[in-house]
Formats: C-alpha cells, structure tokens, sequence
C-alpha cells in the first residue's frame, strides 16, 4: 500500500453555467467507471458554489472534499466562471516510476500548492483553447446552444486541448513545479 | 495585443501564451476590417438581390401562366407578363430578363429595395463587426483575467474593462466613466484610437454618420469582455466628435 504514491484520476472541465465542458480519465475507462467520476464532479459543483462568496480574491479554491480514502478533489474557478476540477488518487500509481526521488512521500499527504502547477497548467490550455478562431464558446454552453436549435454534445473538442489535458494528467506527481 | 512599454515588461513574465502585436498592424487591422465587412455585406446583398429578382421572374411567370386560362385578364394585362413566362421558360434567370417581365411590379419593389438595401447593409456590416468583436472579447477576457483577483460586482468588471483591457487593446485608459448606478455605465474616451487617423475635409457633413461604423468592433469587444465574466448588456457606440467616443453600456435588467 505504501509502495504507491499519488496522481490524477480525472480532469474535469466545467463551464460557467454548470455545463460539462470536458472530462478525463486517468488511466482511461474501462479502468475508471465514467459515471462514478461524472457524480463526483457533479458533486463538487455544490463547494463551488458554498465558497464562492467567501473566496474574494484567490481562483485557487484548494481542497474541495476528500472523497474517500483514496480519492480527493481539488477545484480552480476562474474569472470567467470555468471550473477546472482535478480528482487525485492517493494511490495512483506505484511509487518510483514517474516521481523518481520523491517516491514514498505517499504518507506526507499533499498540499493545496502541489496542485497549482496542474490548474495553471490547464487554464493555459484553455486559454490556448479561446485563441483558436474555429472554436466558438458558444456553442458549448446551453444557454446558447438551446437557442439555436443545436441538437448533441456542447462538449469540447478540439483535438489539441484534449491530448494537453491528458499529457497534463499523466505527466503530474507531487512535487512537480512545472507543467 | 498591443502593450504600450511598461505594460510589455509588466507582462512579458512567465506566461506562456503572452504574444506581441505590431501596434501599426493593430491600428491598420482595426481600420482595414471595416471596409471589408462592407465590402462583403454589399456583395452579398447584391446576390441576394440578383437571386431574389430571378425567383420573382419566374413566380410572376407562373402567374400569368395560370392567368392566360382566366378570361377576365384583359390583353393589355397580360402581353407583358406572358414575354416575361416566355423569358422565364427560355430558362433565362437572369436579373435584366426577369425585371423586364415582371414590368411595374418588379420596378416598385427595387425602387424601394435601394433604400431598405442600404439598411439591410449597414444591419449586415454591424452584425458581422460585432460578432467579430464579441469573440475577440471572448478571448481577450479569459486571457487577461487570469492574474487578477476575483470580480465580486458589475463595477469591478467595468473598472477592469476601463483600465485593464482598454490600455491592452486601444494603449490607454479611459478618460471617463459614468454610471447611474442602477446597471447603466457611460464610459467616455476623449481620444480614441480606432478613430484617431480619420481625417475629415473642412465643412464635410455626415462625418460622424461615417464613422459610426469603426465603433462597431470595439462595442463587440466590450460585450464579449462583460459576456465572459457574466454580464449580459447590451453596448451602444457613438463619437459626439472626432476623435472622442462614448459608449453605452445597458446591463440586462438595468433601471433608467
């Protein structure tokens, strides 16, 4: 049990009305159940919303909810309403294969600030996202997408967020600085 | 965008998606896009136009095929819209053709088309600017908003809009801001880039009708900057005299 040290199970990205934007799993289903991750961050939605007023200055919003034993979730909401939701294993992989040097700091536990590299990480992805002229945010919230009579998925995809986001979820170990 | 020196040192940091633009490039995009918007509204109404006045060639066509069965058509009626059937069946579509068939009705509605079209260019060449506008302030919002501490209200979003996103986009900030503090805000710029190298002959009236369209981008900007952080509003542009500009900013749900 020791012997394993901690990753990301899933990314999630969430939009500024609630919408899922993206999700992934790490490592892909049918390893991890899809519908048990999408509860998850559906859950988290409800901390969002709770410490929003409070948390006046930061986009940092830490530890949302320690699921179980293995499972965390850490939240990142941005200015413009998008939530980035990273649920880490505890136990995610075995020790000393990506986090080499650092391995059985398993037991230390994390801290909010070894996740700020993933949220800054991804934020930078999605920004890169809205500078791609071909991408329109709003036919990926559904609000506008309704309005338009846009029938299936408001979910992202552009190939290039996606493989940035998993390049991301896998590259992650405690004590990374730099994404 | 454009940064002024202090700014670029300011931001230049460790962002990685920080990108420079040429100012002048800046300036001549900003210029440039709105004859080009007019240009394309302008051929797309003209083909609209030739493609309307086809389908009315032949629909009066068919009328007056099914009107030579009615007895009580007088000849004198009929005579020119049978050649008009006649140009229609030779599989002639073209606009001079149909126009020529369909006689006094066809003449009415283009008489009045001239003006309506006008409009319907001017409706066209503010839709296509605004959209344009209303994605790049889409952008420039989640791009530049990231370093900054959370918006609690509507003012702090204006503030960062006078302040923050006026000086990356048009190199300074804005020279007044006002408000009725019931959802509406004024804000004011005494010397507004997109419209600093209009050049105006002495005594040359409707200057400011002219120039109504160079606004039209940066109202696009601003909408899509206060869309991103959530506020819906409606803006309106309008110079009160080269090169001032004043936009106005109606929040959803804003009292008078």
């Amino acid at each position: 049990m020791s012997s394993r040290s901690p990753a990301i199970a899933c990314i999630g990205i969430i939009g500024k009305h609630n919408n899922p934007l993206h999700t992934s799993l790490f490592p892909p289903p049918p390893a991890r159940d899809p519908l048990d991750f999408s509860f998850l961050l559906s859950s988290s939605l409800d901390v969002f919303d709770a410490r929003a007023p409070l948390k006046t200055a930061d986009q940092d919003f830490g530890l949302l909810t320690a699921v179980d034993d293995r499972l965390a979730m850490y939240g990142w909401l941005t200015n413009t309403g998008v939530k980035f939701v990273v649920v880490v294993d505890m136990e995610g992989r075995p020790a000393g294969i990506a986090s080499s040097g650092i391995g059985g700091s398993a037991a230390v536990g994390l801290r909010d600030a070894d996740l700020k590299p993933v949220f800054r990480a991804l934020q930078t992805a999605y920004i890169g996202l809205l500078r791609n002229p071909f991408y329109e945010p709003d036919d990926h919230s559904p609000v506008s997408a309704n309005v338009v009579g846009r029938v299936g998925s408001t979910q992202i995809t552009s190939k290039k967020f996606i493989a940035e986001v998993k390049r991301i979820g896998e590259s992650w170990a405690p004590g990374v600085t730099n994404l | 965008m454009s940064f002024d020196a202090a700014s670029a040192i300011h931001s230049a940091g460790p962002d990685p998606s920080s990108a420079h633009v040429s100012l002048s490039c800046l300036d001549f995009l900003l210029i440039e896009l709105v004859p080009m918007a007019q240009r394309l509204a302008e051929e797309l109404a003209k083909r609209e136009e030739e493609w309307m006045r086809g389908t009315s060639g032949v629909t009066a066509g068919s009328e007056s095929k099914r009107r030579s069965g009615d007895t009580m058509v007088s000849t004198g009626m009929r005579t020119p819209r049978d050649s008009g059937s006649t140009a229609a069946a030779g599989g002639s579509s073209s606009g001079a053709a149909a126009t020529a068939g369909s006689g006094t009705v066809g003449g009415a509605v283009s008489g009045t088309g001239i003006a309506a079209d006008d409009d319907e260019v001017r409706e066209a060449v503010f839709y296509r600017l605004e959209m344009l506008g209303y994605r790049v302030g889409l952008g420039i919002a989640e791009r530049f908003s990231r370093d900054k501490p959370r918006f609690t209200d509507t003012l702090d979003v204006i503030k960062f809009l006078c302040k923050d996103l006026w000086s990356i986009v048009f190199r300074k900030q804005i020279d007044n801001l006002k408000t009725n503090h019931r959802g509406i805000f004024v804000l004011t710029d005494n010397n507004f880039k997109p419209l600093g190298r209009i050049s105006v002959e002495k005594h040359h009236h409707g200057v400011l009708q002219e120039s109504q369209p160079f606004l039209f981008f940066p109202t696009g900007i601003i909408r899509g900057c206060l869309a991103a952080m959530g506020i819906e509003a409606s803006v309106q542009g309008e110079t009160p005299g080269l090169p001032s500009a004043s936009f106005q900013i109606r929040t959803a749900g804003a009292k008078p």
